[in-house]
């Protein structure tokens, strides 16, 4: 078969790279579509570029307008879906019943953290966050920041991106164990000359750790993480569940 | 329990892979989803909208029309979870083309030739003044603007056009006024090295 290609083109499958960009237009996608179902090569490396491409993607991410999950949720019980593996209609009954219940929960967590963003010390704490913001983001973009994931001894893991020239290093995890309320993750800084408490992590809504910047590094030092009693504690008390020599 | 034995510090157990860990629980959950589970596709939803709204925002711009391509998208996902197949790539990578691919023909089917060209200027880099990101995402923000540095001038210039700008790679070889063929090649060159820049799962 011979296709006619834009451009004179004779190897289609050539064009997989704009394909996974989707920089190809209505004709030349549909074309190209044609062509891969033939060519298993070609679908292929289509996979795995568009696993590339959605990095660039979820690179972009940032937070959605507050009312767009219940609106989501909502439309999704209004919409049937494309042939559904096993058809189960009494429990879809009862879940057609408890969604519209599940978007308004939603909704009200929404509104909660609005009014709760909005008591009190909103300001003082949105500033905090945006220099703390500004703090990572000079760590981040410094010309000699080296990153380093390390696992986290009981489950999760730990990320540390440090810049020797700015004397700072961010800290951050995942996937860390939940701890009962009397209790925290303290970081600590640890070298010839003993283990000096580095910060507290505080755990954000998604179980991510958010960031501990430190200014006082030491030749030698190594960065760790145990367990320790709500407020933290001078000396660790707890074996360490993380050790990254920096 | 008294002071810490150096001994028993860091790693006794292997710890798991949190990346692949996650990307198993939403292959897992959008199964679920196709089966009807509604919890699962609110799961689903929590793992994925900021980073479908993200992208829909970077190539359509305007906040409304973003949020409307983002709930369709979403939407998608819940009516076609059936349809993702798991011997084809990531549900991640299933997601983000199914957004990307309705952002850009958004685009391409709105914007008027005249305003696309005053948005070629600022297609190039990623901004980084997004103000309570969580750090996660900040890191992998600059994980991707690092490995975009890594490309030559013209493959940055052709993906970055193509992706975040939203154009065809005729207009890209166009815009940056070099052959067709060059761009098609540059665009796969591209996202091999990006591919090997960023490693598998992150």
């Amino acid at each position: 078969m011979r296709l006619t290609w834009p451009f004179g083109q004779r190897e289609p499958h050539t064009l997989a790279g704009a394909y996974a960009l989707d920089a190809l237009d209505g004709q030349d996608r549909q074309r190209f579509e044609r062509h891969m179902a033939g060519c298993d090569a070609c679908a292929q490396e289509v996979t795995e570029l568009r696993e590339t491409t959605a990095r660039l993607g979820t690179a972009t991410a940032v937070s959605p307008p507050l009312g767009m999950k219940a609106k989501v949720l909502a439309a999704a019980t209004r919409t049937s879906q494309h042939t559904p593996a096993v058809p189960r209609r009494s429990t879809r009954r009862a879940v057609l019943v408890a969604a519209p219940a599940m978007a308004a929960a939603a909704a009200l967590i929404a509104i909660a953290t609005i009014f709760g963003l909005a008591s009190s010390d909103a300001n003082q704490r949105l500033d905090q966050a945006q220099q703390r913001n500004q703090a990572i983001a000079a760590v981040l973009t410094a010309t000699d920041a080296t990153m380093m994931t390390r696992p986290v001894t009981g489950g999760g893991h730990a990320t540390v991106v440090m810049s020797h020239h700015m004397d700072a290093l961010v800290f951050t995890a995942a996937d860390l164990p939940a701890l009962p309320a009397s209790q925290c993750y303290e970081l600590w800084l640890s070298g010839p000359g003993g283990d000096r408490p580095a910060g507290m992590l505080i755990v954000s809504g998604h179980g991510m750790v958010s960031p501990v910047i430190t200014g006082r590094l030491r030749a030698g030092d190594h960065l760790m993480l145990s367990v320790e009693p709500l407020g933290g504690t001078p000396r660790p008390t707890t074996p360490m569940m993380l050790d990254v020599p920096l | 329990m008294t002071a810490h034995d150096p001994a028993s510090r860091a790693s006794r157990e292997p710890a798991r892979q949190p990346a692949a860990d996650s990307a198993a629980d939403l292959a897992a959950l959008l199964a679920r989803t196709a089966r009807g589970d509604e919890a699962a596709f609110e799961a689903v939803y929590d793992q994925v909208a900021a980073a479908v709204f993200g992208v829909a925002k970077r190539v359509i711009r305007d906040p409304a029309q973003s949020e409307e391509v983002a709930q369709e998208v979403l939407l998608e996902v819940w009516r076609t979870a059936s349809s993702f197949d798991t011997g084809k790539g990531s549900a991640m990578a299933w997601v983000m083309t199914l957004a990307h691919r309705r952002a850009v023909d958004r685009v391409r089917s709105a914007h008027k030739a005249t305003e696309r060209e005053r948005r070629i200027a600022s297609t190039t880099d990623i901004p980084f003044d997004e103000v309570a990101e969580a750090v996660e995402s900040a890191l992998e923000r600059e994980r991707v603007r690092r490995c975009l540095a890594s490309l030559t001038e013209l493959q940055r210039e052709s993906v970055t056009l193509a992706y975040y700008g939203g154009y065809t790679y005729g207009q890209v070889a166009d815009l940056l006024g070099v052959a067709v063929g060059t761009v098609k090649t540059r665009m796969r060159d591209a996202l091999i090295r990006l591919r090997d820049c960023m490693g598998v799962a992150g």
